[in-house]
């Protein structure tokens, strides 16, 4: 019998839940890291000086090795979903929060010229012109966000998150080629799929207007 | 009804506007003048404070501009800017009702005003009011940014360099439908523009300013009778001044003839000169360059066979260099029977048109302004 299939046959269901812990503990994160970065690049996004400040201070976050940040947080947080989530989280925000404030930033000066000259306030400023005008570049950070952090969550397995990393990390430890496929594949698969779908709702959302064809 | 009072603003220690004072009479249209750096749009960015002066009072009806709401009182000022910034997530219809809808107008008051405001200037509301600003050509987008100005019935309305940036054609037809709608509307238009040709077709007052100071202001007529100093001379063109009768084809020609572009439709010409009750129309490019002239004759006769203006062009037609006496223009016209003569200049550019109706009333006013002097 073809090896992969008798995997399948005897262990789905638990290919089928660290899926689901898989998805639940990427998505969380990045939707975490939205909830964070979007608010506070609008804010910085009037804020040039204290913008570049909070940049470089995710940009470094990101430089710091997967594996090592893992490590940093087990004395403080020790094991479990919650230190994956935060780790997964801080390294979501940096595409989505340098996204929404570049995309803002980008948005051309005469539009907010005449806004304003207009007579709109901050707010209807920001809801009427930034944020529609934005919208593509902030959802292209989310895109890029949702699609390494996908594949970072199989790391978190190490510290006891659970997800498609245990499957990986189980056949490393037991020379098992089809159990790391059984993790690998799901977890690309869903990469592949958050990346296409949010491709899709960054199309939907660019303004008629703005779009090319 | 806008009155400035010692208005100063400074940029750290540069002073770009030193010391205005200025009125703009209630339905006035008041043209600010100068070269870059003039301090032209910081004067008129002041009337709705996008720009605060450093000191002295701007007051609209009275009330000191710095006691209002700086949201409140944009509302009511129309705003139209060289860049046009039509917002492109919004269709038509959105942004001309924009103020309104800031202003919680209804519904359908809305789209009665939008629909309204189209055909003002003879878009159909069907066929526009949907579309988004990247479907319109350039002078369209613009058009809809002078409408969106005039939405929510402001009795102010502030233009900077609004036509700068078209095509030269483009430019003054929306000359032409601004001065009409003027006529209509009587708003208090302030006006800023380093075009002098602009300034003098459409202003009723012109303040010529030059490094934050306003060094005339005046109507037309008598910025062009007596310039103030050398640099509003230098400024307005030696050539326009009156003085000593008229002497050159420039003094007695008609600076905006009916013209349109070689690609143009057939029809679209017929309509033109309808419009504007001309039975010849002169062809130039994009550049001004002076291709030819088309003939209702012959318009008429081929409407059927051509299709653009080009085919039709005769090109082989006298014309008058700028510069040349008027006598001279005046012996070409007569001894060959012409109705007309272009004037070009030395890249064949077209500056004007002479007429016997043109030099006749160059004569006139040279003649009776003599009598009165």
């Amino acid at each position: 019998m073809n090896p992969l299939l008798e995997l399948l046959t005897r262990s789905w269901a638990d290919i089928l839940v660290a899926t689901w812990q898989h998805v639940y503990l990427s998505l969380g994160s990045v939707a975490l890291g939205a909830l964070v970065a979007v608010p506070l690049g609008i804010w910085l996004s009037s804020r040039q000086n204290i913008a570049r400040v909070v940049l470089s201070i995710a940009g470094t976050i990101q430089t710091i090795p997967s594996l090592a940040f893992f490590g940093f947080t087990l004395p403080v947080l020790g094991i479990g979903v919650l230190p994956a989530m935060v780790v997964l989280f801080l390294y979501s925000l940096l595409p989505i929060l340098r996204n929404t404030y570049t995309g803002i930033r980008e948005v051309p000066g005469e539009l907010i010229e005449a806004g304003r000259g207009m007579g709109m306030n901050d707010r209807q400023l920001l809801f009427m012109v930034k944020l529609p005008m934005a919208l593509p570049v902030i959802m292209a950070g989310l895109r890029i966000s949702s699609v390494y952090i996908i594949s970072w969550a199989t790391i978190a397995a190490l510290i006891g998150a659970g997800g498609l990393g245990d499957l990986i990390w189980g056949g490393m430890n037991v020379y098992d080629i089809w159990l790391i496929l059984a993790g690998t594949i799901p977890a690309a698969l869903l990469a592949l799929l958050a990346g296409f779908t949010l491709g899709r709702l960054e199309k939907a959302v660019t303004p008629r207007g703005l779009r090319s064809t | 009804m806008i009155k400035f009072e010692e208005v100063t603003k400074k940029y750290g220690n540069q002073e770009v506007v030193k010391n205005i004072n200025m009125h703009v009479r209630e339905g006035e249209f008041m043209v600010l003048i100068g070269p870059s750096g003039c301090g032209k749009t910081t004067t008129l960015k002041m009337i709705n404070r996008l720009v605060e002066p450093t000191s002295g009072r701007i007051l609209i009806r009275d009330q000191d501009i710095m006691d209002m709401n700086p949201v409140k009182l944009r509302r009511e000022i129309g705003y139209v800017i060289q860049q046009i910034g039509l917002f492109p997530n919004m269709t038509i219809e959105q942004n001309v009702d924009l103020v309104p809808r800031l202003l919680k107008w209804d519904k359908e008051r809305r789209a009665k005003r939008v629909r309204e405001l189209l055909e003002l200037v003879d878009m159909d509301p069907d066929l526009y009011a949907h579309r988004y600003p990247n479907e319109l050509s350039g002078g369209q987008q613009q058009r809809i940014g002078v409408l969106r100005a005039l939405a929510a019935e402001p009795s102010v309305i502030l233009m900077d360099e609004p036509f700068g940036a078209l095509d030269p054609i483009t430019r003054e037809n929306l000359q032409d439908e601004l001065k009409n709608l003027q006529n209509k509307l009587h708003k208090t238009i302030v006006f800023v523009t380093h075009d002098m040709d602009e300034a003098l077709k459409l202003a009723d007052r012109i303040a010529i300013m030059k490094d934050g100071r306003i060094v005339q202001l005046d109507t037309p007529e008598m910025i062009l009778r007596k310039p103030a100093n050398e640099f509003v001379l230098e400024f307005i063109g030696k050539h326009r001044v009156a003085g000593g009768g008229p002497a050159t084809v420039e003094s007695v020609m008609k600076s905006n003839p009916v013209i349109i572009g070689p690609e143009r439709g057939v029809e679209e010409a017929l309509a033109l000169m309808k419009h504007k009750g001309v039975n010849t129309l002169l062809v130039v490019e994009q550049d001004k360059r002076l291709v030819g002239v088309v003939t209702v004759e012959k318009l008429d006769k081929n409407r059927r066979r051509a299709s653009t203006v080009k085919e039709l062009v005769e090109t082989d037609i006298p014309v008058v260099a700028a510069g040349s006496p008027a006598r001279e223009a005046f012996n070409t016209l007569t001894a060959n029977k012409l109705d007309y003569l272009p004037v070009v200049d030395e890249k064949k550019r077209l500056l004007g048109l002479v007429t016997k109706t043109s030099i006749v009333n160059a004569l006139a006013s040279f003649v009776w302004e003599e009598e009165t002097a």
